[in-house]
């Protein structure tokens, strides 16, 4: 049986997410629920509805499309298309009669040839840059069988690979994926444990323990701390971070992402409430 | 930049530019003096005249001297090639919208009183439009036949020759002309020896002008330069240059002269690293020369690329705005044998655009698989700096598709670039880069419409049916393919009809004696004394024939998601009525520029397909035809032509930009999607030139990771075999438009934060940010 899985983007000439000319693939789901989070339509396993009010023309086609009832339009205010995801059933005829792709299904069924095919489509530009490939999410992880796939299939064909993880995930997983990622950048977001589990939904008992074992493993681990308002970036934090990573004597660099403004805006696309600001 | 390029870099933008009517009176005069003698000798009679007695100036800081007119900058009147639109505009250059020149009284009055009444029905324009007018008209929207009321340049000279022998060693080629000539190679010869007397009169002027001033100077350091100057031009009016310095005014000379003989755009100095390395390289041994006073002379000369402009009439300058008048300078590349030909001139010449960054020269870096990374990063700089240059050339493509058209291998590594893109071998190529441009979107609409106009109703092309009529995808092809058969056709007859006339009102012997093999054949270049007779036919516009056809095919053919009637009736009403509709073919077919094969394939395969056609024909002086992929920006007018058409687009809108970009707005998948897409169009028929135009954001080269990325991006462009791309490095109002208009701008990227998005999707306040923030590079 063809490996498959789900994927949410993917974006062709990443130059921030590891070194070179890169293709970045999102893999939908990911464990921890971060109330901040950068890429909300990564968090869910399945497929889901996403609603770009700006490209919506209010031609209501949708409206008649769904089998279920499950949109209506609201031409007095607000966004214009009212999607009760309680009804929404996935089938996307909504979608496929949108004329401008103002109603998308966020996220895709990818078998592995197919998924490779596009990572090969800029395999020069990998190979002029010293780039390749980074699996990042949601959480690569979350889909095991899938990333690790990936991965041998890019290190078979000469590709380089990297991941960005939150790492919580099981040993035997992350033992699984180590001699096939180059480059792993791992986010870590908070130190104390209570915090950890308020803002992101779990605990980081297993997110340290994992950084460990990666650390005495792999040579090549970038820290990224993404710098929430009070939340992640206050002095206290960024130094335990910072102390736990040199306690590890493996040189680690720690790079510091500052918080993406763009997020907010994603949250009413998929319905959700954004509540974090 | 040293104080002198500074000050006369200033005066050089800040001089008034003027109407000047010098050398048209010169030249009537020569006309009227002598009106029994052939064209040929008239025409050089007049250019020695003009070089004898044509006012000069210098100014005390220069170090490289000449230009053809007194002030820097005129606006030169040219009655030869055609003068009817500066009759109607003459009284308002001063005011128009773009490229004001200010006008003389006395001007206006000689105009219309002894220029005008003489030239009325004597002129290549006059000539043209009395003759083949209507049938020029009739096809003028699907195809626009060039060089119609001007001069046609686009050619580069053999400077490596003219260094070589000077004015005194080629007329002394040109008076040992071969025996048993004819009566009329007779008088070419003759005409080419009065104009190189003439060029030699004219370097001892400016020798005289210069010992004169130096004499009456009181300033120490002035009256030194003067002295210098003068004994460079005095040299060179005497024999070949011995220095850099005198290599550099010689080259000034040559175009500065073959300027005051055709008024043409795009006489283009080449490889100038190459043949001026010698000069360099001798002196800096001999301790004569240091690399700053070298970067100085670079940097004078390319202050005097500045001072020549192109007086257009207003339509025109609405669309070469700014003067481009095509001074392309190529640096890199090979040599002969295959070796990287770049040297310590070719990052000068980057340093010197970097130091001044005015529009001219155009400078154009050829790369190839073993270009050092050190020119792959100086190039990376200069674009990201963003005056555009250096647009990137590729050897990799060029030199096989040039030597596909017949040109010599040793010619083709060494080949050059003419005006903006076009590609030219050096010193022996009479390439007539831009005979006509066909609109391949304009065939495509007569194809829906039965040969009918959509715009106006009028026939223009076969009756070959409606889209309705057309019962398969093949059917439609077929069709076209006979639309673009029946106006090629006539195209053919219309180029010869304009190089007839060129020969008849303009032999140019300044040129001919600087272009191999015409002293030797005895032919003046017009008339196919060149080693290399080429013509070139521009094939508008991949982008929006592949996305058209995408929507045909997909959407008609085999979803059959929409009627052959109502996309008819759709294109037809300009989509009004059909919104949803125009929406569903913008965005529900994959477009070209987003690395989809078959979108794609769709439109290279009838680049093919037209490039096929050409080869059936050979021009007026026996060369081939060969094909072009670029606009520069006539996409707008063109666009204005085309009515609503099926890939979405609106009823007279701009069609997609350069050649091979892809239409504004519709790539999404970033840089190395276009890139690719761009690849798979048969490039090596497109010999006559391409244009990619790319966009990046200055912040992307701030950090040495991006300009090293952006390097990685130019090597990976060569090994895919584009032909060339150009980089806009966009600034605040770049920005300021992608918000007031952001359909047109949706493939912009900017860096936000840790990632990178699309502008025009940020929210307002962010794109305020942003805006707020490149500011602070400026």
């Amino acid at each position: 049986m063809t490996v498959r899985g789900t994927i949410f983007d993917i974006k062709r000439f990443a130059v921030h997410d590891g070194p070179g000319i890169r293709t970045s693939v999102f893999l939908k789901g990911c464990p921890l629920s971060c109330c901040w989070c950068h890429n909300p339509e990564g968090i869910a396993s399945e497929i889901e509805l996403w609603y770009n009010q700006r490209r919506c023309i209010r031609c209501a086609q949708c409206v008649t499309a769904c089998p279920h009832r499950a949109l209506r339009a609201d031409p007095v205010e607000g966004p214009f298309i009212r999607i009760d995801r309680q009804r929404c059933q996935a089938h996307y005829a909504c979608c496929q009669a949108c004329p401008t792709g103002a109603l998308e299904p966020v996220g895709q069924e990818m078998l592995l040839p197919d998924l490779m095919a596009e990572i090969e489509k800029d395999r020069l530009f990998y190979e002029m840059s010293g780039g390749g490939v980074t699996l990042t999410g949601g959480e690569p992880l979350n889909q095991p069988e899938f990333c690790l796939a990936i991965l041998r299939s890019c290190k078979d064909c000469g590709i380089s690979t990297a991941m960005e993880t939150c790492l919580y995930t099981s040993q035997s997983i992350l033992d699984s994926v180590i001699p096939h990622v180059d480059h792993f950048l791992v986010d870590i977001k908070l130190w104390e444990t209570q915090m950890h589990r308020r803002y992101t939904g779990e605990d980081n008992t297993i997110i340290l323990e994992n950084f460990r074992y990666l650390a005495e493993r792999h040579v090549q681990i970038t820290v990224r701390i993404p710098l929430i308002k009070d939340i992640t970036d206050t002095p206290d934090n960024l130094q335990a971070i910072e102390r736990f990573v040199i306690s590890l004597q493996r040189d680690i660099p720690i790079e510091k992402l500052s918080y993406n403004p763009l997020t907010p805006n994603k949250y009413p696309k998929l319905g959700k409430e954004f509540r974090c600001s | 930049m040293t104080e002198r390029v500074k000050t006369l870099r200033h005066r050089t933008l800040t001089a008034p530019r003027y109407l000047s009517l010098e050398q048209a009176r010169i030249i009537t005069q020569v006309y009227q003096e002598s009106p029994d003698i052939p064209v040929a000798l008239k025409r050089a009679k007049a250019l020695a005249r003009a070089l004898e007695e044509m006012p000069i100036s210098i100014e005390s800081e220069e170090l490289i001297v000449g230009n053809r007119t007194p002030d820097v900058r005129g606006g030169v009147v040219f009655p030869e090639a055609g003068i009817r639109w500066l009759d109607e505009e003459i009284e308002t250059l001063p005011t128009r919208g773009q490229d004001t020149f200010q006008v003389r009284q006395q001007d206006i009055r000689d105009f219309r009183s002894t220029i005008l009444p003489y030239w009325r029905g004597r002129t290549l324009e006059d000539a043209v439009y009395s003759q083949y007018g209507p049938a020029i008209k009739d096809m003028e929207k699907v195809v626009k036949i060039n060089q119609k009321d001007h001069a046609q340049g686009h050619i580069c000279p053999h400077v490596k020759k003219w260094l070589h022998y000077g004015p005194v060693g080629l007329l002394e080629q040109a008076r040992t002309k071969p025996a048993g000539v004819r009566e009329e190679q007779e008088d070419f010869y003759q005409g080419v020896c009065l104009v190189l007397e003439g060029a030699i009169c004219f370097m001892k002027r400016y020798a005289d002008l210069a010992r004169q001033r130096a004499q009456t100077e009181s300033n120490e350091a002035s009256s030194w330069n003067l002295r210098q100057v003068a004994d460079v031009c005095h040299r060179l009016a005497e024999g070949p240059p011995g220095s850099f310095h005198e290599a550099l005014q010689s080259v000034w000379f040559l175009f500065v002269i073959l300027h005051m003989e055709s008024n043409a755009s795009s006489f283009s100095p080449g490889r100038m690293d190459q043949y001026l390395y010698p000069y360099y390289e001798r002196d800096m041994r001999q301790g004569r020369l240091t690399d700053q006073t070298a970067l100085e002379l670079i940097e004078l000369l390319w202050i005097k690329f500045n001072q020549i402009v192109y007086m257009r009439h207003a339509h025109s300058a609405r669309y070469f705005a700014g003067f481009p008048i095509g001074f392309n300078v190529a640096v890199g590349g090979q040599t002969a044998e295959g070796q990287d030909a770049t040297n310590a001139l070719s990052y000068l010449f980057l340093k010197a655009q970097e130091h001044i960054g005015l529009p001219q020269p155009n400078l154009s870096a050829r790369l190839h698989r073993d270009s050092p990374d050190d020119f792959v990063d100086a190039c990376t700089r200069v674009i990201g700096l963003g005056s555009g240059m250096p647009q990137i050339f590729n050897d990799e493509s060029i030199i096989p598709a040039l030597t596909s058209q017949g040109i010599g291998h040793e010619d083709a590594m060494d080949y050059a670039v003419v005006g903006c893109v076009e590609l030219t071998t050096q010193g022996n190529n009479l390439g007539w880069s831009d005979a006509a441009m066909f609109n391949l979107v304009k065939a495509l609409e007569l194809t829906l419409n039965n040969g009918r106009c959509m715009l106006t109703n009028r026939r223009m092309g076969l009756e070959t049916g409606h889209l309705t009529d057309y019962e398969s995808f093949a059917d439609l092809e077929q069709a076209y393919g006979r639309q673009i058969r029946f106006f090629v056709k006539r195209m053919m007859q219309a180029c010869e009809w304009i190089e007839e006339k060129h020969q008849e009102h303009l032999p140019t012997p300044f040129l001919s004696a600087v272009v191999d093999d015409c002293l030797d054949r005895g032919l003046d270049v017009t008339t196919g004394g060149a080693h290399y007779n080429l013509s070139g036919i521009q094939a508008i516009q991949v982008a929006n024939v592949a996305d058209s056809l995408a929507v045909l095919k997909q959407l008609v053919y085999e979803q059959q998601r929409v009627s052959r009637d109502e996309l008819l009736a759709a294109c037809r009403a300009n989509f009004s009525g059909h919104e949803i509709l125009q929406q569903i073919c913008l965005h529900q077919v994959p477009k070209y520029g987003n690395d989809t094969e078959w979108v794609d394939q769709l439109g290279a395969q009838w680049l093919t397909y037209f490039a096929d056609q050409l080869t059936a024909y050979s021009n007026y002086r026996g060369g081939p035809y060969h094909m072009g992929l670029y606009t520069v920006s006539a996409h707008v007018p063109m666009g204005q032509n085309v009515a609503a058409t099926p890939d979405g687009r609106l009823s007279g809108s701009p069609l997609a930009d350069g050649g091979m970009s892809p239409m504004y707005g519709r790539d999404r998948l970033g840089p190395t999607a276009v890139l690719r897409s761009v690849a798979r169009a048969p490039l090596t028929r497109a010999s006559n030139g391409t244009l990619l135009n790319m966009k990046f954001l200055p912040v992307f080269f701030q950090t040495l990771r991006g300009q090293k990325q952006f390097s990685a991006l130019l090597k990976a462009f060569v090994r895919l075999g584009i032909h060339h791309v150009q980089f806009n490095v966009l600034r605040r109002e770049d920005l300021l438009a992608a918000r007031r208009n952001p359909e047109a701008y949706r493939g912009l990227t900017v860096r936000v934060a840790g990632y990178t998005a699309y502008f025009t999707e940020l929210a307002e306040d962010l794109q305020d940010e942003i805006i707020a923030r490149t500011t602070f590079g400026e």
